[in-house]
């Protein structure tokens, strides 16, 4: 018995202990200055989808639903929803208490207006098209109407993409790109000096979720325990490491894989691997040129050993999986990767109206992306197929790709918020031929079906028979995952790589 | 030399015309998409659209063109697509990074390299001549991208004697200020430190062979008297001429510099907007660099009258 009491005793000081040694790690204050790659184009959250945006406006914003760590949407400012039997009315209850950093509480007006707006000129509007009305029907209640089902609702209004974010009705009021950086979230804007940085500081008015115990993806229980958190914006990359290595820095949001490997047995700082990152997909334009014929596009399909491709471009930090969600997501179909077989290749290539005639393979100038078209052009070489490689830059590649039918035959990027997002976003790139230049009515009538779709297992089985086709008719090619390499100074602690470089959860050392 | 002034201030308004009108002709023939900065890889065309009507981009080119001169003539420099601000508040915002980083380095190439290139002069065919030149050879030859990142790597990574980049206001602390821009400076300074030991070099050596150099010490004057006062005096007025040039290869060479050191100038504004097809900023930029470049060669001249009373600006 005695045995027995002193055994409970030790438990539970241990557990004491181990309670208040976590409590006791956790410090307050100081600043963070992370390096990033490049300023926000705004800070206006509605008016952008562009990821530096992100890592900044999602401190200071928040949305009514947002994802969790496995970009399932959960309630964030809203406490839940009540959905008609019919699909077509969400009842949003408002979490009550929220206060916007100009101390103003939040109320059902402030969510009607931010919704008016984005549903009006948001940078990804079509996000939430299906809304017909938007109503307060009451001081924390919002009551949205559809137009049609949209069994991505909710997964499109919690989208991290371009943020729905809430922000106050005075604010939203504003034009496009104006309205000034006042949110919700745990940190509050201090300054934006172009070309240097991003200043935040912890809004102490702040009161997480009560819902939650833990940080939970872009929802949760957040707790900023740093004072503030400065977004340095430093593009060229030798300049971000030897930031880091001066302690000038304190998180480099993506280094290159030699640095990454140099600083991995280094005690001074943690490298930590943002995997997966994007899915690198091998568009075709299937309007002009062979890439209107389906043997060819197969046969190119064929020549490719991903492996290879992946293993070149981003070597210790890839992922072969050919899914269109990454991995820990419901709809993720575990499917296999496809081998490369040459002889089949040139049987398939024979077939089709291929001339040898030279293409023209457009991509960015980011190492990486060019290092993967370099090795597909290698190998689609072995076939017989000549690309030629045209690198520009983002502005100048992305106007060809998406503004035109000429000029391009393959394109290769990356997809990083998609295959987050699931499969509505993963699906609507190719959607009345956007990403490939003609429309696959087999693809656009499975994306309307999959929106219609309330039911679990049928959205899945949908969403399955769409990679089978994105597949079998080779629309586009899907290599694999790859991830960014970040680096800490090992002073920063209980930091865990996701979409963004999450300030809230961590503290300094 | 008040109508030699008016006159050369008149001579500036085709350049800048011309400035100008390059630029627009080289943003019409390189493609490329602002509002592609402000979406992802999935925007929809009519979202992309959307965002150039709001950019003002669906003008026809010529309209555009037209707007921007009147605004010009107007001292209006016209609002940046990207930094929600005016293109003349933008520029102003950086312009005292890139005067300090500039006029540190000029400091730095001028006396360093007049200094080096007296030496040589002096010690002409000696070790100290030689070593002179190789050092001006390789500091001619040496890109400054690479020479940074190996002064950052060397002084501020390996031995942390300066920070890695970053800029402190003068105000906030003139020496850190100081200590911020040395390395950048340094780099920057470093083409232009060859080229005016080099130019000293044979100044003074043409100066030092002359018959009133061999009268002063002939008269026993001090050497040092003789090379400064009667030497250096004289060969300094190519090398003057020189420095108008410089100042401009400097204004070109912060765009690099600051870039490497992540310095929030001009010429990362410049780059920043060529990447993301500002339009606004790269006209009112190089506008802006044009004029300053204008101004600076006007001063070299008024200051080579002054230096040589032989030339007459009338």
């Amino acid at each position: 018995m005695r045995k027995r009491t002193l055994l409970a005793l030790a438990v539970s000081a241990a557990l004491a202990a181990g309670v208040s040694g976590t409590a006791h790690a956790q410090k307050k204050g100081g600043d963070v200055i992370i390096g990033m790659t490049a300023a926000p184009p705004s800070l206006d959250p509605h008016a952008t989808s562009a990821q530096v945006a992100r890592n900044v406006n999602l401190h200071v914003f928040e949305t009514l639903y947002a994802r969790d760590e496995n970009a399932r949407p959960v309630p964030d400012l809203a406490e839940g929803v009540t959905i008609s039997p019919d699909g077509l009315t969400y009842v949003f209850k408002l979490r009550r208490g929220v206060k916007f950093h100009n101390g103003k509480e939040m109320g059902s007006a402030d969510v009607v207006a931010s919704l008016e707006r984005y549903r009006k000129a948001g940078a990804s509007a079509s996000l939430i098209k299906a809304i017909s009305s938007v109503a307060a029907t009451g001081p924390h209640e919002v009551t949205v109407k559809l137009s049609s089902v949209q069994s991505t609702f909710l997964g499109n209004l919690s989208s991290p993409r371009a943020p729905i974010a809430i922000m106050p009705a005075e604010e939203a009021a504003k034009d496009m790109g104006k309205a000034a950086s006042i949110g919700t979230g745990p940190f509050r804007f201090v300054e934006y000096k172009p070309d240097s940085h991003v200043k935040l500081a912890r809004f102490d008015g702040y009161v997480p979720n009560p819902a939650y115990k833990e940080r939970d993806g872009f929802a949760g229980h957040k707790v900023a325990w740093v004072d503030s958190v400065t977004f340095r914006f430093m593009p060229e990359a030798g300049a971000r490491d030897a930031a880091l290595q001066t302690g000038q820095i304190h998180l480099n949001e993506t280094t290159d894989a030699p640095t990454a490997k140099r600083l991995q047995g280094n005690a001074n700082f943690q490298v930590i691997k943002a995997l997966p990152f994007a899915a690198m997909v091998l568009k075709f334009n299937m309007a002009q040129g062979p890439g209107t014929d389906l043997n060819f596009r197969r046969a190119v399909a064929q020549s490719l050993d991903f492996e290879e491709i992946m293993a070149v471009a981003y070597p210790d930090n890839y992922r072969i999986d050919t899914a269109w969600v990454y991995g820990g997501s419901a709809y993720h179909s575990g499917r296999a990767a496809p081998k490369q077989d040459l002889a089949a290749a040139k049987a398939m290539l024979a077939k089709s109206g291929y001339k040898g005639e030279k293409l023209t393979f457009i991509v960015h100038n980011d190492r990486p992306t060019v290092d993967t078209a370099t090795v597909i052009q290698q190998q689609a070489a072995q076939i017989g197929v000549n690309m030629e490689v045209k690198v520009a830059d983002w502005p100048t590649t992305s106007k060809i790709g998406l503004g035109s039918d000429q000029g391009w035959n393959f394109w290769t990027h990356g997809f990083g918020i998609e295959p987050y997002e699931g499969p509505a976003s993963a699906m609507s790139h190719w959607v009345k031929g956007q990403g490939q230049r003609k429309a696959d009515p087999v693809v656009d009538g499975l994306f309307d079906k999959f929106n219609g779709e309330m039911n679990l297992d049928a959205q899945r089985k949908l969403f399955f028979e769409f990679e089978d086709r994105m597949a079998d008719q080779a629309i586009a090619i899907n290599m694999g995952n790859y991830g960014l390499f970040q680096v800490a100074t090992s002073r920063l602690k209980n930091f865990k790589a996701y979409r963004i470089p999450r300030m809230w959860g961590v503290w300094l050392d | 030399m008040g109508r030699y002034v008016l006159r050369r201030l008149l001579a500036t308004v085709p350049v800048l015309l011309l400035v100008s009108l390059l630029t627009f002709a080289l943003l019409w023939l390189v493609p490329g998409d602002p509002a592609s900065m402000f979406l992802d890889t999935s925007a929809t065309q009519e979202a992309l659209e959307r965002v150039r009507r709001e950019m003002g981009l669906d003008k026809p080119f010529l309209v555009r063109m037209g707007d921007w001169y009147w605004r010009v003539l107007q001292g209006d420099l016209g609002t940046s697509l990207l930094l929600n601000r005016g293109v003349t508040e933008a520029i102003l915002e950086r312009l005292p990074v890139t005067l300090s980083l500039t006029a540190i380095a000029f400091v730095f190439a001028v006396l360093i390299g007049v200094a080096a290139g007296v030496l040589a002069a002096v010690r002409h065919g000696r070790a100290a001549d030689q070593g002179v030149m190789t050092l001006a050879l390789l500091g001619l030859s040496i890109p400054e991208f690479w020479f940074g990142l190996v002064l950052i790597w060397l002084l501020a990574v390996t031995v942390q004697w300066f920070p890695a980049g970053d800029y402190v206001a003068f105000a906030q602390s003139p020496v850190l200020w100081a200590w911020h821009l040395a390395l950048p400076a340094f780099t920057l300074a470093c083409v232009q430190m060859g080229f005016i030991a080099r130019m000293t070099r044979s100044s003074m050596l043409e100066v030092l062979g002359q018959d009133y150099v061999r009268t002063a010490r002939a008269k026993g004057l001090p050497e040092p008297y003789v090379v400064l006062r009667h030497g250096l005096t004289n060969a300094m007025v190519p090398i003057v001429t020189v420095m108008g040039i410089m100042v401009g290869a400097l204004l070109g060479g912060a765009v690099v510099t600051e870039q490497v050191f992540s310095l929030p100038g001009l010429g990362r504004l410049i780059i920043g907007a060529v990447l993301s097809r500002d339009f606004p900023v790269i006209q009112g930029g190089l506008l802006f660099l044009a004029v300053i470049y204008l101004v600076v060669n006007l001063v070299v001249d008024l200051l080579y009258a002054a230096l040589d009373p032989r030339v007459r600006l009338e």
